[in-house]
């Protein structure tokens, strides 16, 4: 190989590697823990709430974990996922083989995620913060619609349209069979499962795992759905003036509502 | 079964081919009646339109060229895409190609390497991917170095299906993450110029999964494991074990049923190991 080789060609291995690990680690690991905490709404506000401080008691530091472990892996993954697809050409149509039709669903399963999570994280988070950009963009079109301190009823509100819940839905099942099958293909990747016996239970184990996080993950959305946002919107003032009192969380007016920030920032 | 169907009821049948002059000249299809024979296989229906060289409408053609060795299918140059899928044209019998409505038979080159002439085409990048992972037994040396080790009968068990490799080319061309790559000769370009530009332009490419196979063949091998780090190295080097996206096609198209994804898992493992050990030290 006399020829000057390309940066991606001469590091090929590793960042195929880094790209099949960031896939479980930390973007996947994040996946399941995050459709969990969703889930606990269905305990009821105060449940899902308590989670919800516990991330946040984390205070600024948040911003660093989300950026480091969430943003940027999830970036890192997506950006190579989409180089990956362009060097490959799906031939299901000449051979409509199971394991052709799960390479081509992991391709299209990965993009919709893609596109779902770019517009999951503007519609709830918003990514920046500054009061200018949540007066002067974020709210007049419908981003960073969630409120940490307001978490049950604000994610309850942001889902209440069926077509954006139904939106989810698919984009949950896409990340999810993304990630189960994803845990398949990683596990022949780095050699795990070796024999095709191996491989066939790894994928049934796969199915199951897989399984068992689309009814988590859809579970929450039914939880949401099912919010009395008046009543949720009390209970977390309630919880936050506690909170304070009793030093258990972080005082941030501007991680609540706007109608109960104002009423917390003149105190 | 459906021979003796068809005995009765055809007396000729149509055959489709994608026809192509030379390296870099436009394809284009080509029909031809052949008169149905008991038992032809694909290699006889060529037989038989070269001897005509007439399309279905009576227009003179030229032969359509295509390339057979062993006729048993253990040789693998008669590969091509018969109906659709790839598979060796000596072992493809009409009788089970005529089946159901579709009194069709339709012939393409492999699409993924290429073509030379017609049904012809170029397979040196599937040799030269055994050059690239080395996989072969060394043994330069002039000294008699007196017997190898024993296999044991276990490993040989495990040896011999990859054994059977015949560098087809069947799982390359079902191979999603296997892409064409052709270099046209450039205008008085002596061989020695062309062949390096060539192997150039494959060495950065997926090596497929019949050289990752080998590779793990040969490291199995007592003696070809004495370099089994460097054929682990080379294994993980640009377009290496890394490029498999698990479609699987391979070991389903595979004519000999060699384990193929098997060994990509294998290969995937050593390297792992391999890779752990080179960062991180051996103990």
């Amino acid at each position: 190989m006399t020829q000057e080789m390309s940066f991606f060609e001469r590091h090929e291995f590793m960042i195929r590697r880094l790209h099949s690990l960031s896939g479980l680690i930390p973007v996947g690991a994040f996946m399941v823990v995050h459709l969990m905490a969703n889930a606990s709404i269905n305990n009821g506000t105060e449940s899902y709430q308590k989670i919800v401080y516990q991330i946040h008691s984390l205070g600024p530091a948040v911003l660093v974990v989300e950026w480091l472990f969430i943003f940027l892996p999830i970036i890192f993954h997506a950006l190579l996922g989409f180089v990956f697809i362009f060097q490959g050409r799906s031939n299901v149509s000449k051979y409509p083989y199971q394991a052709n039709y799960r390479y081509v669903a992991q391709r299209v399963t990965g993009m919709i995620a893609f596109f779902f999570i770019l517009w999951h994280v503007l519609q709830m988070n918003g990514v920046i913060h500054a009061d200018w950009f949540r007066e002067t963009i974020a709210d007049p079109i419908g981003l960073a619609q969630f409120r940490p301190y307001n978490a049950a009823s604000t994610a309850a509100k942001a889902l209440q349209n069926p077509i954006v819940s139904g939106l989810y839905a698919i984009g949950i099942l896409a990340c999810v069979f993304h990630f189960a099958n994803g845990l398949w293909t990683m596990g022949i990747t780095w050699g795990v499962w070796v024999s095709p016996k191996a491989q066939k239970m790894a994928s049934h184990i796969c199915l199951g795992v897989g399984a068992i996080i689309a009814v988590i993950g859809l579970s929450a959305l039914v939880g949401f759905y099912k919010v009395d946002i008046d009543k949720a919107e009390a209970r977390e003032l309630e919880m936050y003036e506690q909170g304070i009192k009793s030093g258990t969380i972080l005082a941030d007016p501007h991680k609540l509502i706007d109608s109960q920030r104002a009423d917390q920032e003149n105190h | 079964m459906i021979k003796d169907a068809y005995d009765q009821t055809i007396s000729s049948f149509t055959v489709r081919i994608e026809r192509q002059d030379g390296p870099g000249s436009p394809s284009y299809w080509e029909t031809f009646d052949v008169t149905y024979e008991s038992d032809m296989n694909v290699i006889s229906v060529l037989q038989r339109i070269a001897a005509m060289s007439e399309t279905a409408t009576g227009e003179k053609t030229t032969p359509v060229a295509w390339s057979c060795g062993c006729l048993e299918e253990v040789c693998g140059s008669c590969t091509m895409v018969i109906n659709g899928k790839v598979r060796q044209s000596c072992s493809a019998l009409v009788d089970n190609l005529l089946d159901g409505t579709d009194q069709e038979l339709v012939l393409q080159p492999m699409s993924k390497f290429p073509v030379v002439r017609d049904l012809v085409v170029d397979r040196q990048r599937i040799f030269r991917s055994l050059q690239r992972v080395e996989a072969w037994v060394p043994v330069d040396t002039y000294y008699d170095m007196g017997p190898g080790p024993k296999v044991s009968r276990a490993q040989q068990e495990i040896n011999y299906p990859l054994s059977e490799c015949m560098s087809c080319g069947c799982c390359m061309e079902a191979c999603p993450q296997y892409t064409k790559v052709e270099v046209v000769r450039a205008d008085g370009e002596s061989d020695a110029d062309y062949d390096k530009r060539v192997n150039e332009a494959y060495d950065t490419q997926f090596i497929g999964p019949q050289a990752i196979s080998q590779a793990m063949l040969f490291n199995s091998h007592p003696t070809g494991a004495q370099i089994a780090e460097e054929r682990l190295e080379l294994l993980s080097g640009p377009g290496g074990v890394q490029v498999c996206g698990n479609a699987q096609n391979c070991v389903t198209v595979c004519p000999k049923e060699i384990p193929l994804t098997t060994s990509i898992a294998r290969a995937g493992r050593a390297v792992t190991v391999h890779k752990f050990k080179k960062w991180f030290g051996k103990s």
